[in-house]
């Protein structure tokens, strides 16, 4: 059994190492993508939210899977030479967008839980829209938006395992080539998979939780 | 500017607000009034009489739609107006205080003095320091806004519009938060500033505040001045049926 740990373990660290690279990226972009729309949908112009809506509600209601398909096989069948994306690039992608409108959501209700009263205060002291918005609403806003952001980068962490089906040799497929190696050590090769997958996740909870702490010492009630 | 012009000139304005499937509401109707440099205006009335409104129309909290409100002699109402730029000589007092939650009290007067007027850190904190002394709780510089009671809070709204120097001081139903021990030490305040001659227009229903630091009163009704007076004049004698008819339900 030790054998086949120690034989499968590079592989499988350069699986992790994969997954660890997407989710990275994805939530990088997932993120700052997210928060713009977000921020848009608190300003309440028509046109933007119905058009920042539509984007959201397509992508939540439809399976990842095919915006991935969508991304790497179709986009590529129009015959424009720039949609003719490798594998990471499409899953990052892809992923970023499914991302983005989770953070969104995320980003728009923590700053309309923002009492109303905190930007007129700020706005009545001479602050512009925008100071106030950065100054007083959005650090309030930060503090809300921590335990669910933590909540989905640990999902999107985990869904990366789908872009296994482009190719991409990320964890789960890592773990798959080695069973392939190794048919009757099932168990132990997914074990191992699921423990990186938990040391990866476990730490950025941790994070999540440490931070609302940290902010918690000021009061946003009232 | 010229010191014997009103410093708040308030013409014809109206508001009407339309929400989809109920009755608009017409909160301000073609009011007119001026609040001379120094004076203390206390606006009395029911609720949904429009007085905060109207309080929040003078400093652009609450946009109009017709008529025209000049302070200290920038016309607000104007296409071009910077609201920003005026909001700063208009200090407003909430009735739930909104203190920055985030920040220190200290923090609280300091913000819109570094961010806004641009001061510095050490000026700013200056600044704070001398204006918390005065309203009397220096010592909890460094707490945050929920660790205060409501009377503390408000006092230190009130420091936090003080920081900007303002020209006119707004207060929205001030203490009507706040716990019945805590309403006193603010009033006080209130009423010093009133002394030291900072003009003033105040929403209240504390009729003992009016008496002793309105110069002027008026009374609203469905959007519109039904009475206006000398506060205890109208106390004592009001003239419309309806005035009479709110003061001897609060008193």
């Amino acid at each position: 059994m030790i054998d086949v740990i120690w034989a499968t373990l590079p592989f499988l660290f350069v699986g992790l190492w994969m997954t660890f690279k997407i989710s990275i990226v994805t939530i990088f972009f997932g993120s700052i993508l997210g928060a713009a729309i977000g921020l848009l949908r608190t300003m309440n112009v028509l046109a933007v939210n119905l058009i920042l809506g539509a984007y959201i509600h397509t992508l939540r209601g439809t399976p990842f899977l095919i915006h991935l398909y969508i991304v790497y096989f179709i986009l590529p069948t129009t015959g424009i030479s720039w949609l003719q994306l490798e594998a990471f690039p499409a899953a990052v992608i892809a992923l970023s967008m499914y991302t983005s409108t989770y953070v969104a959501e995320i980003v728009r209700a923590a700053i309309q839980a923002v009492p109303r009263g905190q930007s007129e205060a700020a706005r009545s002291v001479g602050m512009t829209a925008l100071q106030a918005m950065w100054y007083v609403v959005l650090p309030q806003a930060a503090k809300l938006m921590i335990p669910p952001m933590g909540g989905i980068y640990v999902i999107i962490i985990k869904g990366t395992s789908i872009v296994s089906v482009i190719g991409i040799a990320e964890l789960v497929r890592a773990g798959e080539h080695a069973t392939q190696r190794h048919p009757r050590e099932l168990m132990l090769i997914y074990g191992m998979v699921a423990l990186m997958y938990f040391a990866y996740c476990y730490p950025v909870l941790r994070l999540a939780r440490w931070a609302e702490g940290k902010f918690g010492t000021m009061d946003t009630t009232g | 500017m010229n010191s014997t012009q009103p410093v708040i000139v308030v013409e014809d304005i109206s508001k009407t607000f339309r929400l989809p499937g109920a009755e608009p509401v017409h909160a301000l109707r073609h009011l007119t009034n001026h609040v001379e440099r120094g004076e203390v205006l206390v606006v009395i009335g029911p609720s949904g009489s429009g007085k905060s409104t109207f309080l929040r129309a003078l400093n652009g909290l609450q946009p109009v739609d017709s008529g025209t409100i000049t302070i200290d002699g920038v016309e607000l109402t104007a296409p071009k107006a910077n609201m920003d730029k005026l909001r700063q000589k208009v200090g407003m007092v909430f009735q739930h205080f909104n203190l920055f939650q985030h920040k220190t009290i200290l923090e609280n007067i300091t913000l819109a003095q570094t961010v806004v007027l641009k001061r510095s850190k050490a000026e700013a904190d200056e600044v704070g320091r001398k204006l918390l002394e005065r309203v009397g709780i220096a010592e909890k510089a460094d707490r945050y806004p929920s660790q205060l009671s409501g009377g503390q809070q408000q006092r230190v709204a009130i420091a936090r519009s003080l920081a900007m120097n303002p020209a006119v001081m707004l207060f929205d139903e001030a203490t009507s938060a706040l716990d019945p021990e805590t309403v006193g030490g603010v009033l006080e305040l209130m009423g010093e500033l009133a002394a030291e001659g900072m003009t003033m227009v105040v929403v209240t229903h504390e009729m003992g505040f009016a008496r002793e630091a309105g110069d002027r009163m008026i009374f609203m009704d469905e959007g519109a001045i039904i009475e206006e007076g000398e506060p205890t004049e109208m106390f004592n004698n009001p003239r419309h049926e309806r005035t009479r008819e709110f003061l001897s339900q609060i008193i």
